[in-house]
Protein backbone atom coordinates (compact mmCIF):
# COMPACT_ATOMS: atom_id res chain seq x y z
CA UNK A 1 0.00 0.00 0.00
CA UNK A 2 1.35 3.39 -1.03
CA UNK A 3 2.76 5.71 2.06
CA UNK A 4 -0.43 8.40 1.16
CA UNK A 5 -2.86 5.74 1.28
CA UNK A 6 -1.50 4.27 4.99
CA UNK A 7 -1.93 7.31 6.12
CA UNK A 8 -5.58 7.91 5.18
CA UNK A 9 -6.58 4.80 6.46
CA UNK A 10 -4.21 5.63 10.05
CA UNK A 11 -6.33 8.95 10.45
CA UNK A 12 -9.33 6.72 9.60
CA UNK A 13 -8.71 4.69 11.75
CA UNK A 14 -7.88 6.65 15.22
CA UNK A 15 -11.05 8.83 14.45
CA UNK A 16 -13.62 6.41 14.29
CA UNK A 17 -12.28 3.44 16.49
CA UNK A 18 -14.12 4.74 19.37
CA UNK A 19 -17.69 4.81 17.81
CA UNK A 20 -17.11 1.40 16.48
CA UNK A 21 -16.67 0.06 19.26
CA UNK A 22 -19.50 1.44 21.39
CA UNK A 23 -21.97 0.26 18.41
CA UNK A 24 -20.56 -2.84 19.02
CA UNK A 25 -20.32 -3.00 22.44
CA UNK A 26 -24.10 -2.17 22.00
CA UNK A 27 -24.25 -5.24 19.49
CA UNK A 28 -22.83 -7.41 21.72
CA UNK A 29 -22.74 -6.27 25.15
CA UNK A 30 -19.11 -6.73 25.78
CA UNK A 31 -16.11 -4.39 25.62
CA UNK A 32 -13.66 -7.17 25.12
CA UNK A 33 -15.56 -8.71 22.46
CA UNK A 34 -16.49 -4.77 21.03
CA UNK A 35 -12.79 -4.07 20.72
CA UNK A 36 -11.90 -7.34 18.72
CA UNK A 37 -14.91 -6.59 16.71
CA UNK A 38 -13.39 -3.09 15.93
CA UNK A 39 -10.33 -4.14 15.20
CA UNK A 40 -11.65 -7.54 13.03
CA UNK A 41 -13.44 -5.11 10.91
CA UNK A 42 -10.53 -2.27 10.73
CA UNK A 43 -8.66 -4.95 9.08
CA UNK A 44 -10.67 -6.28 6.81
CA UNK A 45 -11.12 -2.61 5.67
CA UNK A 46 -7.38 -2.13 5.21
CA UNK A 47 -7.23 -5.32 3.31
CA UNK A 48 -9.66 -3.63 1.10
CA UNK A 49 -8.31 0.03 1.54
CA UNK A 50 -7.73 0.64 -1.92
CA UNK A 51 -10.40 -0.04 -3.58
CA UNK A 52 -12.84 2.04 -0.70
CA UNK A 53 -10.88 4.61 0.07
CA UNK A 54 -12.63 6.68 -2.15
CA UNK A 55 -16.18 6.01 -0.80
CA UNK A 56 -18.71 9.15 -0.54
CA UNK A 57 -19.32 7.43 3.33
CA UNK A 58 -16.40 5.57 4.89
CA UNK A 59 -18.16 5.16 8.13
CA UNK A 60 -21.35 4.03 6.99
CA UNK A 61 -19.08 1.22 4.68
CA UNK A 62 -17.20 0.63 8.08
CA UNK A 63 -20.76 -0.11 10.37
CA UNK A 64 -21.73 -2.31 7.50
CA UNK A 65 -18.45 -4.16 8.44
CA UNK A 66 -18.93 -4.35 11.67
CA UNK A 67 -22.06 -5.42 11.62
CA UNK A 68 -21.38 -8.00 9.06
CA UNK A 69 -18.25 -9.09 11.41
CA UNK A 70 -20.72 -9.69 14.56
CA UNK A 71 -23.27 -11.81 12.74
CA UNK A 72 -20.44 -13.77 11.07
CA UNK A 73 -19.31 -14.10 14.64
CA UNK A 74 -22.44 -15.04 16.26
CA UNK A 75 -22.64 -17.87 13.70
CA UNK A 76 -19.67 -19.60 14.24
CA UNK A 77 -20.51 -22.87 15.98
CA UNK A 78 -17.31 -22.48 17.89
CA UNK A 79 -17.65 -19.11 19.35
CA UNK A 80 -15.97 -18.60 22.68
CA UNK A 81 -18.57 -17.25 24.69
CA UNK A 82 -17.60 -16.00 28.12
CA UNK A 83 -19.02 -17.89 31.28
CA UNK A 84 -20.68 -15.23 32.81
CA UNK A 85 -20.95 -16.95 36.65
CA UNK A 86 -18.42 -15.63 38.32
CA UNK A 87 -18.53 -13.22 41.45
CA UNK A 88 -17.71 -9.53 40.35
CA UNK A 89 -15.88 -7.31 43.43
CA UNK A 90 -18.24 -5.46 45.35
CA UNK A 91 -16.83 -2.20 46.00
CA UNK A 92 -18.02 1.35 46.16
CA UNK A 93 -17.12 3.94 43.16
CA UNK A 94 -16.25 6.73 44.62
CA UNK A 95 -16.42 9.25 41.86
CA UNK A 96 -20.13 8.10 40.93
CA UNK A 97 -23.03 10.62 41.77
CA UNK A 98 -26.07 8.92 43.30
CA UNK A 99 -28.33 11.35 41.73
CA UNK A 100 -27.37 9.38 38.06
CA UNK A 101 -26.08 6.66 38.90
CA UNK A 102 -29.62 5.23 38.97
CA UNK A 103 -30.09 5.93 35.88
CA UNK A 104 -26.85 4.68 34.43
CA UNK A 105 -27.35 1.39 36.19
CA UNK A 106 -31.10 1.19 34.45
CA UNK A 107 -29.29 2.30 31.14
CA UNK A 108 -26.75 -1.18 31.50
CA UNK A 109 -29.09 -3.12 32.66
CA UNK A 110 -30.85 -2.46 29.38
CA UNK A 111 -28.00 -3.39 27.43
CA UNK A 112 -26.70 -6.32 29.48
CA UNK A 113 -30.29 -7.75 29.74
CA UNK A 114 -33.06 -6.45 27.64
CA UNK A 115 -31.32 -5.98 24.68
CA UNK A 116 -29.19 -8.90 24.25
CA UNK A 117 -32.46 -10.91 24.91
CA UNK A 118 -33.22 -8.98 21.59
CA UNK A 119 -32.68 -11.37 18.50
CA UNK A 120 -29.51 -10.44 16.57
CA UNK A 121 -30.94 -8.26 13.67
CA UNK A 122 -33.52 -6.20 15.54
CA UNK A 123 -31.05 -5.66 18.06
CA UNK A 124 -29.08 -4.13 15.00
CA UNK A 125 -31.94 -1.99 13.77
CA UNK A 126 -32.23 -0.76 17.15
CA UNK A 127 -28.80 0.02 17.80
CA UNK A 128 -28.45 1.47 14.21
CA UNK A 129 -31.86 3.77 14.11
CA UNK A 130 -31.77 4.88 18.33
CA UNK A 131 -28.24 4.71 19.21
CA UNK A 132 -26.54 5.96 15.58
CA UNK A 133 -29.46 8.17 15.05
CA UNK A 134 -29.28 6.55 11.18
CA UNK A 135 -32.48 6.86 9.14
CA UNK A 136 -34.39 3.94 8.02
CA UNK A 137 -32.76 4.45 4.44
CA UNK A 138 -28.96 4.31 5.73
CA UNK A 139 -30.17 1.29 7.90
CA UNK A 140 -31.22 -0.42 4.82
CA UNK A 141 -28.20 0.41 3.55
CA UNK A 142 -25.92 -1.31 6.44
CA UNK A 143 -28.16 -4.08 6.87
CA UNK A 144 -28.18 -5.26 3.10
CA UNK A 145 -31.68 -5.48 3.39
CA UNK A 146 -35.03 -3.15 1.96
CA UNK A 147 -36.41 -0.35 3.73
CA UNK A 148 -39.98 -2.27 4.40
CA UNK A 149 -37.63 -5.17 6.67
CA UNK A 150 -35.99 -2.27 8.40
CA UNK A 151 -39.03 -0.75 9.31
CA UNK A 152 -40.54 -4.31 10.12
CA UNK A 153 -37.48 -5.62 12.02
CA UNK A 154 -37.85 -2.05 14.29
CA UNK A 155 -41.40 -2.53 14.96
CA UNK A 156 -40.49 -6.18 16.52
CA UNK A 157 -37.04 -4.59 18.22
CA UNK A 158 -39.16 -2.41 20.00
CA UNK A 159 -41.88 -4.62 20.69
CA UNK A 160 -39.90 -7.40 22.01
CA UNK A 161 -37.82 -4.85 23.87
CA UNK A 162 -40.59 -3.31 25.47
CA UNK A 163 -41.74 -6.90 26.40
CA UNK A 164 -38.90 -7.55 27.86
CA UNK A 165 -37.93 -4.30 30.32
CA UNK A 166 -41.85 -4.63 31.17
CA UNK A 167 -41.12 -8.10 32.85
CA UNK A 168 -37.68 -6.51 34.26
CA UNK A 169 -39.87 -3.92 36.16
CA UNK A 170 -42.68 -6.60 37.32
CA UNK A 171 -39.99 -8.95 38.54
CA UNK A 172 -37.37 -5.21 40.20
CA UNK A 173 -40.89 -4.47 41.77
CA UNK A 174 -41.94 -7.66 43.18
CA UNK A 175 -38.25 -7.93 44.82
CA UNK A 176 -38.58 -4.39 45.62
CA UNK A 177 -42.26 -5.14 47.76
CA UNK B 1 -41.04 3.10 27.14
CA UNK B 2 -40.98 5.34 24.10
CA UNK B 3 -38.44 5.56 21.60
CA UNK B 4 -36.31 8.41 23.53
CA UNK B 5 -36.40 6.72 26.43
CA UNK B 6 -34.01 3.82 24.26
CA UNK B 7 -32.35 6.01 22.32
CA UNK B 8 -30.93 7.70 26.13
CA UNK B 9 -30.57 4.37 27.73
CA UNK B 10 -28.10 3.29 25.00
CA UNK B 11 -26.81 6.79 25.07
CA UNK B 12 -26.14 6.54 29.10
CA UNK B 13 -25.14 2.13 28.23
CA UNK B 14 -21.56 3.36 27.19
CA UNK B 15 -21.60 6.44 29.61
CA UNK B 16 -18.44 3.96 31.61
CA UNK B 17 -16.78 2.95 28.42
CA UNK B 18 -13.18 2.01 29.33
CA UNK B 19 -10.52 3.85 27.80
CA UNK B 20 -9.18 2.46 24.14
CA UNK B 21 -5.86 1.66 23.74
CA UNK B 22 -6.15 1.32 20.19
CA UNK B 23 -3.33 2.64 17.81
CA UNK B 24 -3.77 1.87 13.94
CA UNK B 25 -0.31 1.28 13.45
CA UNK B 26 -0.14 -1.62 15.47
CA UNK B 27 -3.03 -2.55 13.40
CA UNK B 28 -1.31 -2.28 10.10
CA UNK B 29 1.19 -4.38 11.54
CA UNK B 30 -0.60 -7.21 12.46
CA UNK B 31 -2.75 -7.09 8.68
CA UNK B 32 1.05 -6.99 6.91
CA UNK B 33 2.04 -10.47 9.34
CA UNK B 34 -1.62 -12.19 8.37
CA UNK B 35 -0.67 -11.56 4.83
CA UNK B 36 2.60 -12.92 4.72
CA UNK B 37 1.76 -15.73 6.82
CA UNK B 38 -1.27 -16.04 4.39
CA UNK B 39 1.29 -16.17 1.27
CA UNK B 40 3.67 -18.48 2.58
CA UNK B 41 0.93 -20.67 3.82
CA UNK B 42 -0.62 -20.53 0.07
CA UNK B 43 3.15 -21.60 -1.40
CA UNK B 44 3.11 -24.10 0.63
CA UNK B 45 -0.25 -25.49 -0.44
CA UNK B 46 0.62 -25.02 -4.10
CA UNK B 47 3.91 -26.73 -3.70
CA UNK B 48 2.24 -29.64 -2.05
CA UNK B 49 -0.37 -29.75 -4.62
CA UNK B 50 2.63 -29.27 -7.35
CA UNK B 51 4.54 -32.27 -5.87
CA UNK B 52 1.09 -34.63 -5.04
CA UNK B 53 -0.02 -34.15 -8.50
CA UNK B 54 3.51 -34.68 -10.14
CA UNK B 55 4.04 -38.19 -8.26
CA UNK B 56 0.34 -39.50 -9.30
CA UNK B 57 0.58 -37.98 -12.90
CA UNK B 58 4.33 -38.00 -13.82
CA UNK B 59 5.69 -42.04 -14.06
CA UNK B 60 9.31 -40.65 -14.90
CA UNK B 61 9.40 -38.79 -11.30
CA UNK B 62 9.12 -42.16 -9.89
CA UNK B 63 12.36 -44.91 -9.67
CA UNK B 64 12.96 -46.12 -12.49
CA UNK B 65 13.97 -49.52 -11.04
CA UNK B 66 11.07 -49.74 -9.28
CA UNK B 67 8.96 -49.32 -12.33
CA UNK B 68 10.66 -51.96 -13.97
CA UNK B 69 10.71 -54.58 -11.52
CA UNK B 70 7.31 -53.88 -10.81
CA UNK B 71 6.88 -54.17 -14.85
CA UNK B 72 9.27 -57.76 -14.77
CA UNK B 73 6.80 -59.06 -12.41
CA UNK B 74 3.75 -58.05 -14.48
CA UNK B 75 5.42 -59.70 -17.23
CA UNK B 76 5.49 -62.71 -15.46
CA UNK B 77 1.59 -63.47 -14.72
CA UNK B 78 0.92 -61.27 -18.11
CA UNK B 79 0.05 -64.03 -20.68
CA UNK B 80 1.18 -62.32 -23.72
CA UNK B 81 4.37 -59.77 -23.01
CA UNK B 82 4.91 -56.79 -25.02
CA UNK B 83 8.64 -57.05 -26.19
CA UNK B 84 8.69 -53.48 -27.87
CA UNK B 85 7.95 -51.84 -24.79
CA UNK B 86 10.44 -54.01 -23.11
CA UNK B 87 13.05 -53.46 -25.23
CA UNK B 88 12.32 -49.75 -24.64
CA UNK B 89 12.17 -50.36 -21.39
CA UNK B 90 15.50 -51.64 -20.89
CA UNK B 91 17.80 -49.22 -23.24
CA UNK B 92 15.98 -46.44 -20.56
CA UNK B 93 17.16 -48.37 -17.43
CA UNK B 94 20.81 -49.13 -19.26
CA UNK B 95 20.94 -44.83 -20.29
CA UNK B 96 19.49 -44.14 -16.24
CA UNK B 97 22.13 -46.59 -15.15
CA UNK B 98 25.04 -45.06 -17.50
CA UNK B 99 23.81 -41.29 -16.37
CA UNK B 100 23.91 -42.58 -12.40
CA UNK B 101 27.32 -44.13 -13.51
CA UNK B 102 29.04 -41.32 -14.93
CA UNK B 103 27.61 -38.60 -12.22
CA UNK B 104 29.34 -40.80 -9.52
CA UNK B 105 32.27 -40.98 -11.29
CA UNK B 106 32.56 -37.39 -12.28
CA UNK B 107 30.54 -35.37 -9.81
CA UNK B 108 31.60 -32.07 -11.21
CA UNK B 109 29.46 -33.09 -14.03
CA UNK B 110 25.94 -31.50 -13.99
CA UNK B 111 22.60 -32.41 -15.85
CA UNK B 112 23.17 -35.88 -16.87
CA UNK B 113 20.72 -38.20 -18.39
CA UNK B 114 20.37 -40.38 -21.06
CA UNK B 115 17.97 -40.44 -24.14
CA UNK B 116 17.91 -43.75 -26.47
CA UNK B 117 16.40 -44.76 -29.87
CA UNK B 118 16.09 -47.81 -31.89
CA UNK B 119 18.81 -48.43 -34.43
CA UNK B 120 22.43 -48.66 -34.45
CA UNK B 121 22.86 -44.82 -35.93
CA UNK B 122 22.22 -41.89 -33.10
CA UNK B 123 20.04 -39.63 -34.46
CA UNK B 124 20.90 -35.82 -33.74
CA UNK B 125 17.76 -34.29 -31.67
CA UNK B 126 16.85 -31.35 -34.24
CA UNK B 127 16.81 -33.96 -36.98
CA UNK B 128 14.01 -35.97 -34.52
CA UNK B 129 10.55 -35.41 -36.03
CA UNK B 130 8.80 -37.62 -34.20
CA UNK B 131 9.43 -39.98 -31.48
CA UNK B 132 11.05 -43.01 -32.56
CA UNK B 133 9.10 -46.21 -33.12
CA UNK B 134 10.31 -49.11 -31.37
CA UNK B 135 9.75 -52.55 -33.32
CA UNK B 136 9.06 -55.66 -31.54
CA UNK B 137 12.17 -57.41 -32.05
CA UNK B 138 14.79 -54.82 -31.48
CA UNK B 139 18.06 -55.49 -30.82
CA UNK B 140 19.51 -52.93 -31.47
CA UNK B 141 19.39 -49.24 -29.88
CA UNK B 142 22.28 -45.85 -29.88
CA UNK B 143 21.62 -42.51 -28.32
CA UNK B 144 23.55 -40.02 -26.15
CA UNK B 145 24.21 -39.65 -22.93
CA UNK B 146 23.81 -35.91 -22.15
CA UNK B 147 25.90 -33.80 -19.51
CA UNK B 148 27.30 -30.54 -18.58
CA UNK B 149 30.73 -29.41 -17.25
CA UNK B 150 32.68 -26.63 -16.69
CA UNK B 151 32.86 -25.69 -20.91
CA UNK B 152 29.27 -26.26 -21.74
CA UNK B 153 26.45 -28.99 -22.39
CA UNK B 154 27.69 -31.76 -24.21
CA UNK B 155 27.20 -35.59 -24.91
CA UNK B 156 28.85 -38.94 -25.31
CA UNK B 157 27.53 -41.55 -27.93
CA UNK B 158 26.39 -44.67 -26.94
CA UNK B 159 25.49 -47.66 -29.02
CA UNK B 160 24.68 -50.95 -28.81
CA UNK B 161 24.85 -53.17 -32.38
CA UNK B 162 25.89 -56.26 -33.47
CA UNK B 163 27.76 -54.77 -36.37
CA UNK B 164 30.92 -56.44 -37.57
CA UNK B 165 33.70 -55.66 -35.74
CA UNK B 166 37.12 -55.44 -36.65
CA UNK B 167 39.99 -54.17 -34.51
CA UNK B 168 42.12 -52.95 -37.23
CA UNK B 169 38.91 -50.45 -38.62
CA UNK B 170 38.63 -49.44 -35.12
CA UNK B 171 42.17 -48.13 -33.91
CA UNK B 172 43.04 -46.94 -37.67
CA UNK B 173 45.18 -43.75 -37.31
CA UNK B 174 44.38 -43.73 -33.26
CA UNK B 175 47.84 -43.07 -31.21
CA UNK B 176 46.40 -45.25 -28.40
CA UNK B 177 44.61 -48.43 -29.45
CA UNK B 178 44.51 -51.08 -26.85
CA UNK B 179 42.50 -53.55 -25.55
CA UNK B 180 41.50 -55.48 -22.03
CA UNK B 181 39.79 -59.05 -21.52
CA UNK B 182 36.97 -59.37 -19.00
CA UNK B 183 36.41 -61.87 -16.44
CA UNK B 184 33.11 -63.03 -18.46
CA UNK B 185 35.33 -63.53 -21.78
CA UNK B 186 34.07 -60.13 -23.38
CA UNK B 187 36.93 -57.02 -24.36
CA UNK B 188 37.29 -53.99 -24.34
CA UNK B 189 38.59 -51.54 -27.30
CA UNK B 190 40.58 -48.61 -26.26
CA UNK B 191 40.79 -45.70 -28.58
CA UNK B 192 42.12 -42.02 -28.61
CA UNK B 193 42.43 -39.66 -31.81
CA UNK B 194 44.00 -36.50 -31.92
CA UNK B 195 43.41 -35.87 -35.47
CA UNK B 196 46.54 -33.83 -36.07
CA UNK B 197 45.36 -31.62 -33.31
CA UNK B 198 48.13 -31.40 -29.89
CA UNK B 199 45.27 -32.66 -27.76
CA UNK B 200 43.15 -35.42 -27.81
CA UNK B 201 39.76 -35.10 -30.26
CA UNK B 202 37.83 -38.50 -29.72
CA UNK B 203 38.06 -40.95 -27.16
CA UNK B 204 35.77 -44.27 -27.70
CA UNK B 205 35.56 -47.43 -26.40
CA UNK B 206 34.47 -51.04 -27.53
CA UNK B 207 32.92 -53.96 -25.77
CA UNK B 208 32.96 -57.09 -27.68
CA UNK B 209 31.05 -59.88 -26.44
CA UNK B 210 31.24 -63.17 -27.34
CA UNK B 211 27.53 -62.88 -28.09
CA UNK B 212 28.75 -60.88 -30.76
CA UNK B 213 27.38 -57.70 -29.29
CA UNK B 214 29.07 -54.85 -29.49
CA UNK B 215 28.76 -51.47 -27.05
CA UNK B 216 30.49 -48.72 -27.96
CA UNK B 217 30.90 -45.51 -26.09
CA UNK B 218 32.50 -42.55 -27.98
CA UNK B 219 33.59 -38.62 -26.11
CA UNK B 220 34.80 -36.18 -29.06
CA UNK B 221 35.65 -32.84 -28.85
CA UNK B 222 32.10 -31.71 -29.43
CA UNK B 223 28.78 -32.53 -28.95
CA UNK B 224 27.43 -35.44 -31.22
CA UNK B 225 24.36 -34.78 -30.34
CA UNK B 226 24.19 -31.74 -32.17
CA UNK B 227 27.29 -31.38 -34.13
CA UNK B 228 28.27 -28.17 -32.57
CA UNK B 229 29.70 -26.73 -29.06
CA UNK B 230 33.48 -27.39 -30.51
CA UNK B 231 36.25 -27.87 -27.52
CA UNK B 232 39.65 -27.63 -27.06
CA UNK B 233 39.70 -31.42 -25.89
CA UNK B 234 37.41 -34.29 -25.38
CA UNK B 235 35.26 -34.08 -21.77
CA UNK B 236 35.98 -37.78 -20.72
CA UNK B 237 38.85 -40.01 -21.88
CA UNK B 238 39.21 -44.01 -22.42
CA UNK B 239 39.47 -44.74 -18.27
CA UNK B 240 35.61 -43.24 -17.57
CA UNK B 241 34.52 -44.56 -20.76
CA UNK B 242 35.87 -47.87 -20.00
CA UNK B 243 34.47 -47.80 -16.14
CA UNK B 244 30.72 -47.26 -18.20
CA UNK B 245 30.86 -49.45 -20.56
CA UNK B 246 32.25 -52.57 -17.81
CA UNK B 247 29.69 -51.35 -15.16
CA UNK B 248 28.86 -54.91 -13.07
CA UNK B 249 25.42 -53.15 -12.48
CA UNK B 250 24.30 -52.66 -16.39
CA UNK B 251 23.63 -56.18 -17.91
CA UNK B 252 24.56 -55.26 -21.85
CA UNK B 253 23.11 -58.49 -23.08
Amino acid sequence: MRKADEQGFREFAAANAASLRRTAYLFCGDWHTAEDLMQSSLMKMYLAWKRIKDLDNLIAYARKVLLRTWLDEKRRPWRRAEQRDGELPDAADATSDPDTTGAKLWARELVHTALLQVPPRQRAVLVLRYFEDLSVAEVAVAMGCTEGTVKSQTARGLATLRTIVEKLDNSSGRVAS
Amino acid sequence: MSEQEIREGMLLAVWDEPPLDFDPDTLIRRVEQKKSRRRALVAVGVATAVIAVASFSLPGLLPRENRDSQLAADNQTSASPAPAEAAEKKAQRIGDRLAASLGARTPSFKEIYASFGPGRNAVYRTQQTQPPEWRHDEKEYSGFLYLTDGIGPTALQVTVSRRTFTKNNYCAGAPLCQEVKQKDGSTVHQVEQVYASPQVQQASVAREFDSGLIVEISSFAYNPSNGVGQRETVPVRVGVLTDLVTDPDISWE
